[in-house]
């Protein structure tokens, strides 16, 4: 009992979740269209929780990506303003985000400084940065190159006639994302010794796994990541500010908590974690088609969140008790 | 006749049936969705309360909907609320940032308008207040106070479109009269909101032009540099002078030194509640099925004195 309770509650929780908001929205919630919605809405999310996933195998933290987002925003709008190429503007927000990630990585492997402490400090860094770089100011208008932006309204048109379906780019992105960090985690040794660090560190080093590196190129999953999820951001709001990215930080971790929830072992597991984001996703779409006020609708979200870890934790004792 | 009858009949039931339809669908009146970031801001409260109650008597179900500073999540609800098939969105926040979920709602053929938003041609119409007007009502106020002769100290900020238009307008006026000249027209530096090098500023100002009497009056653009100048003024020890100041806006603490009655004499305040009353009329005209031939529509503001300023 505490064991399916543990495995399968999430899931029948989730389950439950998109039935109710089937049945409440029987015209509008399950239909391809709300649904291509929902995959692009959340593509930032997934993308920032599927390298957060990586960080957390390893049994780290990374609270530096929203700032990072914001910053990889910002560079890369600043460099468009001065008059430099998508190609050139979005290398540098990329290597921004790679080199930040090695910041990260050497604080938390090669000084061994706490990730929550390493990564706080970092996340003030970059915040810092981003303002600087941006003069505080929201960059728009016509200094985004309409190709930059239309990256994000486009993609592959699956149908629908005068209303097309179009299953966006940015979706495609996060979904390429997923794929190629599941690939790495769940299908490569460097995934298995990133899990074996995360499961014991020490265990891992006596058995000859080179933790320092290991646990520094993990960092440099979510540097990138984030950038790409800031870049995400500032097509489809086609401007950057210093701050537009930072909201990202908290919800891929919850989103990595929710999907841990439904693991053996309660490990982070890539599609775990997707899983968690559609249910973050699905309650504010839900929601607002419900005409739910903005501020209960917080509430219910941080609600869902302690129910689920709640009815994990239950299952595990119940298992222990065994 | 048997066949009439019948025929009379079933157009009669027909005829019940769409009518009580159509009460049920008056009933559950229009859905409005009113979507912004900036919920927290005192203006922004000030409209939305203003919509509502204008929405509630005229029988619509509005969605206030904040994504708290998220502007990529304003464009996710958009999509939301298109899906869920709304009968109008209502905006705040600068329509160039959402252009995805303006593209969405133009597809779904629903009707966007924007609450002090700036102008895009995928809105029906945007209400605001007119910048040039407000600037007019100040500087004509000035022009009238120093009898149109003397020196007058403008500060401006060309960089930001909304207060350049005000400069422009300034300008204008001051160059209509024959004897006002414009001593100086400063840009200050805004980074720490604009009092602090407004009067570094008007200092030097000062100390440039000793004589009592050879500055009539400082305009600015909007409140913060009159404040400094204000302050500069009187840390000189020029306040007897009778130097006329006016600012934009009617902030708090510009009402506060407009109340006092001394040099800061004249401020223009926005009518938020006027914007969000007059958003819900002009949602109500167009799902009325009239077609909108101004996509900016301004609702009047208020010159504020000593005489009003406490109000």
């Amino acid at each position: 009992m505490g064991h399916a309770l543990r495995s399968y509650g999430t899931l029948i929780g989730m389950a439950a979740v998109i039935l109710f908001f089937w049945v409440m929205l029987p015209d509008t919630f399950m239909t391809a269209r709300n649904w291509i919605n929902l995959s692009q809405q959340m593509s930032m999310l997934i993308v920032v929780a599927t390298v957060m996933t990586v960080v957390m195998a390893v049994g780290d933290f990374d609270l530096s990506v929203g700032a990072m987002a914001s910053l990889a925003g910002v560079v890369a709008a600043v460099l468009f303003a001065q008059g430099h190429g998508i190609a050139v503007a979005v290398a540098a927000a990329l290597a921004v985000g790679l080199l930040g990630g090695a910041l990260n990585g050497a604080l938390v492997s090669l000084l061994g400084i706490l990730p929550f402490v390493a990564t706080l400090a970092t996340l003030t860094i970059f915040s810092g940065v981003a303002f600087l770089v941006s003069d505080g100011k929201t960059i728009s208008g016509r200094a985004i190159p309409e190709a930059f932006a239309g990256f994000a309204r486009g993609g592959i048109v699956l149908g629908g006639g005068e209303r097309p379906l179009v299953l966006s780019w940015l979706a495609i992105l996060a979904f390429l994302g997923v794929a190629l960090v599941w690939l790495v985690l769940e299908q490569t040794s460097y995934g298995r010794r990133l899990y074996a660090l995360g499961g014991n560190m020490e265990a891992a080093r006596l058995a000859g796994i080179k933790v320092a590196r290991l646990r520094l190129t993990a960092f440099l999953f979510t540097g990138v990541g984030a950038a790409v999820a800031g870049l995400m951001y500032a097509a489809r709001v086609a401007s950057a500010n210093p701050t537009q990215g930072d909201g990202l930080m908290l919800t891929a971790i919850a989103a990595v908590f929710l999907g841990m929830t439904m693991t053996r072992g309660g490990q982070p597991r890539v599609l775990a974690t997707l899983a968690g984001v559609v249910v973050l996703g699905v309650m504010d779409n839900g929601l607002t088609q419900l005409n739910v006020d903005s501020y209960v609708r917080e509430v219910l979200v941080g609600a869902i969140i302690l129910a689920a870890v709640s009815i994990s934790a239950i299952g595990r004792r119940a298992v222990g008790m065994r | 006749m048997a066949l009439t009858f019948s025929r009379r009949a079933a157009v009669g039931l027909g005829f019940v049936a769409s009518v009580a339809f159509a009460g049920a669908a008056a009933a559950e009146g229009e859905r409005i969705a009113v979507i912004t970031p900036y919920l927290a801001q005192p203006g922004t409260q000030f409209y939305v309360e203003a919509f509502q109650a204008r929405a509630g008597e005229l029988g619509w179900e509005v969605n206030v909907i904040d994504t708290a500073g998220d502007v990529a999540a304003v464009i996710s609800r958009m999509e939301d609320v298109v899906n869920q098939g709304v009968d109008a969105i209502v905006l705040n926040v600068d329509p160039a940032q959402v252009g995805a979920g303006l593209d969405a709602a133009a597809a779904a053929k629903i009707p966007v308008f924007g609450m002090d938003a700036g102008a895009d041609a995928r809105i029906q119409a945007n209400i605001t207040s007119n910048g040039y007007a407000m600037a007019a009502e100040t500087a004509v106020y000035v022009a009238n106070r120093i009898g149109g002769a003397g020196n007058v100290v403008m500060f401006t900020f060309d960089p930001f479109p909304p207060v350049q238009v005000r400069g422009v307008i300034a300008d204008a006026v001051f160059g209509n009269y024959p004897d006002i000249k414009v001593l100086d027209r400063i840009t200050p530096d805004v980074a720490d909101g604009g009092i602090a090098d407004a009067r570094a500023k008007m200092e030097a100002v000062l100390a440039a032009n000793p004589e009592p009497g050879s500055i009539k009056a400082v305009w600015a653009a909007w409140d913060q540099p009159a404040l400094g100048a204000l302050q500069a003024i009187e840390a000189a020890g020029r306040q007897g002078e009778g130097i006329v100041i006016t600012g934009i806006d009617a902030n708090p603490q510009a009402r506060d030194e407009i109340a006092k009655g001394g040099n800061f004499e004249a401020s223009v305040a926005q009518d938020f509640a006027g914007i969000g009353r007059t958003t819900a009329d002009t949602v109500a005209r167009v799902l009325g099925g009239e077609t909108l031939k101004a996509n900016v529509i301004y609702v009047p503001t208020k010159l504020i004195t000593a005489a009003n300023a406490a109000e």
